[in-house]
């Protein structure tokens, strides 16, 4: 256990904090140090396993509000195997529909392997979106 | 592994918060027989619209296999909600 775990836990134990900001403090403390203890070889590569999204909007007069999403990547990988169950007929008809609407896609043209392969490079995938009173974060850990 | 204890967090504008906490097996266990009413409308749901009634039931195992570690946070001037699944 490294000291500043420790510290959080103690401060949690004298009741400076709660348990849900020990719990984020720790989830913090673990970002910033995702790699093993001293001694041992960094891992290259470490696969991430969230899809993070966090918007902070100050715009608002009765405080800041905030959004915070974690999502596991399996479970948008699951997800995606579930459009592989979608019956023919079902996207002849999505597709009918996305067509009277302008969006001429279709949509038996894509695979689950496509769909699997998306979700896999999400990993990479950071996105930054700065205004005056608003930021939106995406990215995965 | 399925999810095993669902948090519920709510702050309430006069910044109470009321905490619910659900473990998912036991509530599974009491709801056990709603639970098999589900399933088989869930087979009938399958054979009306030509679904494969194995992969729908392996891809929903897979959904709540992956169930675990999903936060959603939502909080707005005094008011917060939070779900959590462990």
């Amino acid at each position: 256990m490294n000291e500043q775990r420790r510290q959080v836990l103690q401060m949690l134990a004298e009741g400076k904090i709660t348990a849900d900001e020990a719990e984020r403090l720790i989830d913090a403390l673990e970002r910033e140090q995702p790699e093993s203890p001293t001694g041992a070889a960094p891992r290259p590569n470490r696969r991430p396993k969230y899809l993070r999204v966090v918007v902070v909007d100050n715009s608002g007069g009765d405080g800041p509000g905030l959004v915070n999403v974690r999502v596991p990547l399996q479970l948008l990988r699951a997800g995606v195997r579930l459009t592989s169950l979608i019956p023919p007929q079902a996207l002849t008809r999505v597709n009918a529909k996305l067509n009277e609407s302008g969006v001429p896609i279709d949509l038996t043209e894509l695979k689950p392997q496509q769909l699997e392969e998306l979700i896999e490079q999400l990993d990479e995938v950071t996105v930054d979106v700065d205004d005056h009173d608003t930021n939106v974060h995406v990215f995965c850990e | 592994m399925i999810p095993q204890l669902v948090t519920v967090r709510h702050r309430r504008p006069d910044g109470r918060w009321l905490r619910l906490y659900v473990p998912v097996l036991p509530v599974l266990l009491v709801l056990s027989p709603l639970l098999l009413l589900a399933v088989l409308g869930g087979l009938i749901a399958c054979r009306v619209t030509r679904v494969s009634p194995v992969g729908a039931l392996r891809g929903t195992g897979q959904l709540l296999r992956a169930l675990p570690g999903t936060r959603i946070e939502v909080e707005d001037g005094q008011t917060a909600f939070l779900i959590s699944v462990r």
